[in-house]
């Protein structure tokens, strides 16, 4: 038989309980179908069509080009040889997402049990299977630098730490991949974060990585975002289902997790591609990216669905001027809180390309770090540096006026139960509203210090909280070579 | 009577890009919390001015000097982590 003869029989094996209740072997709050009846879910589909023997041929030749452009890359002692900017954008991405894709085997394995569609929990075995792989191509391209550089130990302690970068992806991604029903899950991350946003990062990188010289990144982020490509498809059903049934769920969650997705691109993404990427190799902003990519996306995923922009699309617009920049300067003012060294990335010739593809830099960011470049040659280290922490959202957990710049700072606060909730911009506030309870308890660092479970109650204290030790602290990655030319 | 109690707020200053987290006391008054915000954004981020005057701002409304954090507080009754605005005083 040929697989189409096979294949439809197949991935609808399924039968019918006798033993427990329908109810209680797929419980609403682990499928989150909600409101939407047993009688849609034979319309979900998705269009790989992948069968195991063919879905394990190919990852294994898949792995087997990795692994070996890896090893040739370790024995070549590649990444000596790249600029520190990419380094630096190498140890960021591994200690921020090797624990993720760890992570998404579990949400994968949860939709191979409990999602409301035998075709759903097939194609997510190999969904559960992909982040197994991810995980591991990761953490191995991780081990075989941590004798050049302690840093990439982070791709397996970042997650087992209190680092505040990390407690922010965290918030959004323990909800999602490991706290969320099947239906909001698959809407979430398949769509909106997987498909809309890393898949399209994955390609970027991988381009720009192997620009830089990094074949071996690069080659693991393009193996890796072949199988993202396919699994991501998870999304695109559950989200037109759910749509047809219950509207404003999916707009809501589509409209929530965008945003939240967003924040930690401004913080993980926007950098490296604005700041820490040699100049000489960006070809795109993050803004142009953004725009080109994501946004023309996203906005063709609510058009399929029917569904409208969010509501706060202006304010979005404007934070892709913006909220990565606030990212830079916090992530770099605050270092000593990193496990790698951050790049400045606001040389003249880097400031010139900054003005040149966003009009209003040098009001908004240029006179801040204007200050910061004149301590610097006046030998003013200690004013370089924070001596306590800043504000910080109770939703996305990131610096407070890190969503825009500091003509549009204000405060935007909830008073829920006994406290007061301070957010960094309208849609966090309003992704709290949706559901507070959700995240009322959390406590983000500020709260933790207030509360003193911090000691003791300074930056050593702080630092040692949140993990960091002497031999990744993060400093500034050119040892502020960068900053001699202003002084001429 | 008990004396002057911890009180930590937000401070942003005026032009800065984010707020802070300051540690004040219900005893300060107005110039002293300014100080308090002023110092972890004037010489850091924003440049510093000679002889230069700070004004502390609740809600968009200047606080006169003389009134205490704790006074306010007390009148307003405001939460912890309450966010106060400091800016140069033209």
């Amino acid at each position: 038989m040929n697989r189409d003869e096979w294949y439809d029989l197949a991935r609808d094996l399924d039968w019918t309980l006798s033993y427990v209740d329908e109810k209680q072997a797929f419980p609403d709050e682990w499928t989150g179908a909600g409101n939407i009846p047993p009688s849609a879910w034979p319309d979900w589909d998705e269009p790989f069509r992948a069968s195991y023997r063919e879905y394990v041929r190919v990852q294994r030749e898949k792995d087997a080009g990795a692994y070996a452009v890896k090893e040739a890359f370790k024995r070549a002692r590649g990444f000596d040889r790249l600029d520190v900017g990419h380094q630096a954008a190498a140890m960021l991405h591994m200690g921020a997402v090797a624990m993720v894709e760890q992570m998404a085997v579990h949400m994968e394995g949860r939709f191979a049990r409990f999602a409301p569609s035998p075709r759903w929990r097939n194609i997510a075995v190999y969904g559960m299977l992909d982040e197994i792989r991810h995980a591991q191509l990761n953490l191995s391209f991780s081990h075989d630098l941590l004798k050049q550089a302690p840093q990439f130990d982070w791709a397996v302690k970042a997650f087992h730490t209190n680092e505040w970068g990390i407690l922010a992806v965290r918030h959004f991604l323990d909800d999602t991949l490991l706290g969320s029903s099947c239906v909001d899950s698959a809407v979430v991350t398949n769509l909106t974060l997987e498909h809309g946003f890393t898949n399209m990062q994955f390609v970027a990188f991988a381009a720009a990585a192997m620009d830089a010289g990094d074949v071996s990144f690069s080659n693991i982020l393009s193996s890796i975002q072949t199988d993202e490509a396919r699994h991501a498809q998870q999304g695109f059903p559950t989200a037109a289902i759910l749509a047809r049934f219950d509207r404003k769920r999916a707009q809501d969650l589509l409209d929530a997790s965008f945003w939240r997705s967003l924040r930690l691109f401004h913080l993980l993404t926007g950098p490296a591609m604005d700041y820490y990427t040699p100049l000489a190799l960006r070809k795109h902003s993050f803004k142009e990216f953004m725009t080109e990519w994501i946004v023309h996306h996203h906005l063709r995923v609510l058009e399929d669905m029917g569904l409208m922009k969010p509501w706060y699309w202006d304010q979005f617009m404007l934070s892709l001027e913006h909220g990565h920049h606030a990212a830079q300067m916090a992530t770099w003012f605050w270092r000593p809180t990193l496990w790698f060294n951050p790049c400045a990335g606001v040389s003249r010739a880097e400031r010139e390309w900054l003005v040149e593809k966003y009009p209003g830099w040098e009001d908004s960011w240029g006179v801040l770090w204007d200050e910061i470049i004149r301590n610097l040659n006046a030998g003013n280290m200690g004013k370089t540096y924070p001596e306590t922490l800043p504000g910080l959202c109770n939703l996305c957990q990131l610096p407070l006026g890190t969503a825009l710049d500091r003509h549009h700072l204000r405060p935007y606060t909830t008073t829920y139960g006994p406290r007061l909730y301070h957010f960094c911009s309208e849609p966090c506030q309003w992704i709290f509203g949706l559901d507070p309870e959700r995240y009322a308890g959390h406590m983000n660092i500020v709260d933790r210090f207030l509360a003193g479970q911090i000691q003791p109650m300074n930056l050593e204290g702080t630092l040692a909280w949140m993990g960091i030790t002497q031999d990744v602290m993060g400093n500034d990655s050119f040892q502020y070579r960068w900053a001699k030319e202003y002084a001429r | 009577m008990a004396g002057p109690q911890l009180f930590p707020i937000y401070g942003r200053f005026v032009g800065d890009f984010v707020p802070h987290l300051v540690s004040a006391l219900t005893s300060d008054t107005m110039p002293e919390i300014a100080e308090k915000v002023a110092v972890h954004s004037v010489g850091r981020r924003l440049p510093a001015r000679w002889a230069g005057r700070y004004e502390v701002l609740l809600d968009g409304k200047v606080i006169p000097d003389q009134v205490t954090l704790g006074e306010l507080v007390a009148e307003r009754r405001l939460p912890p982590l309450s966010w106060f605005d400091v800016r140069w005083r033209e």
